[in-house]
């Protein structure tokens, strides 16, 4: 049986232009690029934009790259610049990810629909929580997709946007209690108006 | 005891298991007290469950051929460039 090789090997082969070796490397990181591209920019077309511009830079940029990262990491860098770019290219009046509107404040929230995530996860919810991200900073939005989406853990995250741990764990706090907010306003405020729409 | 202005400070480090053992100490004994912080912690920990859970659709078989496409004139740009 043939061993798959592995990335590393695939780098190098494709740093010395061989073809198949990258086009294998988009093989396996297309999807997850596009999956990542989606969650932070939240359109269809901009997530293509975005897979299309971060496999170019990989391809042109592949003999620069030196392996201090792996190349997981590597890419995942690309499409988070390259999302964000698009975010801020797009985005309506700047919010500054300093900016203090975030009610940051202890807020009463003791009426959120009770239940397993399974049953709260409608198509509503879904939406909701959708905006709830639309609605982050760009700069918040990448730490959040990054460690609360993806998973990936403090280190990872501060090592694709090249920040450092305390900086990615200061935005991801703001990030959750804003994203924990929109959502809170979702669950309480409009359950009448969700009742009657439902009737 | 942890205020609750500390305790809200640390909520993202508690969820995230990522505090000394003795803060964790004093963060559970002051949620156990306390409704509002018990409630900004509940809420809390929802929002990240449902996000764990958040549904992204799959790439698009189209968006596969489209990238490969752009790869393909870029290496004959590269080709064309070397000539």
């Amino acid at each position: 049986m043939t061993q798959a090789e592995t990335d590393e090997q695939l780098v190098r082969k494709s740093q010395q232009d061989d073809e198949r070796a990258f086009g294998e490397l988009v093989s396996r990181y297309e999807s997850k690029v596009y999956s990542l591209a989606l969650k932070m920019v939240r359109n269809p077309e901009d997530a293509e934009d975005v897979l299309q511009d971060t496999f170019l830079r990989a391809y042109r940029g592949i003999k620069s790259f030196k392996g201090n990262s792996t190349f997981s990491t590597w890419i995942y860098r690309i499409t988070a610049n390259s999302a964000l770019m698009r975010l801020r290219k797009r985005q309506l009046p700047t919010v500054s990810i300093d900016d203090a509107d975030e009610r940051e404040a202890p807020i009463n929230i003791a009426d959120w629909a009770p239940g397993p995530v399974e049953q709260m996860l409608n198509q509503e919810t879904q939406a909701a929580m959708t905006e709830a991200i639309e609605a982050l900073p760009p700069e918040f939005r990448q730490v959040f997709v990054l460690r609360d989406i993806e998973e990936l853990s403090n280190a990872e995250v501060a090592e694709i946007l090249d920040l450092s741990v305390a900086a990615v764990k200061s935005r991801l706090h703001r990030a959750r209690l804003k994203v924990r907010n929109r959502l809170a306003t979702y669950f309480t405020e409009p359950r009448t108006r969700r009742a009657m729409g439902a009737q | 005891m942890m205020t609750c202005k500390e305790v809200l400070e640390s909520l993202s480090g508690y969820l995230d298991e990522d505090l000394k053992q003795e803060v964790v100490v004093e963060m559970k004994k002051h949620i156990g007290l306390c409704t509002d912080c018990r409630a900004e912690f509940d809420t809390l920990t929802m929002t990240i469950k449902l996000y764990r859970h958040f549904e992204t659709p799959q790439m698009p078989a189209d968006c596969h051929d489209r990238l490969v496409k752009v790869l393909e004139l870029e290496k004959l740009k590269r080709t064309s460039d070397k000539e």
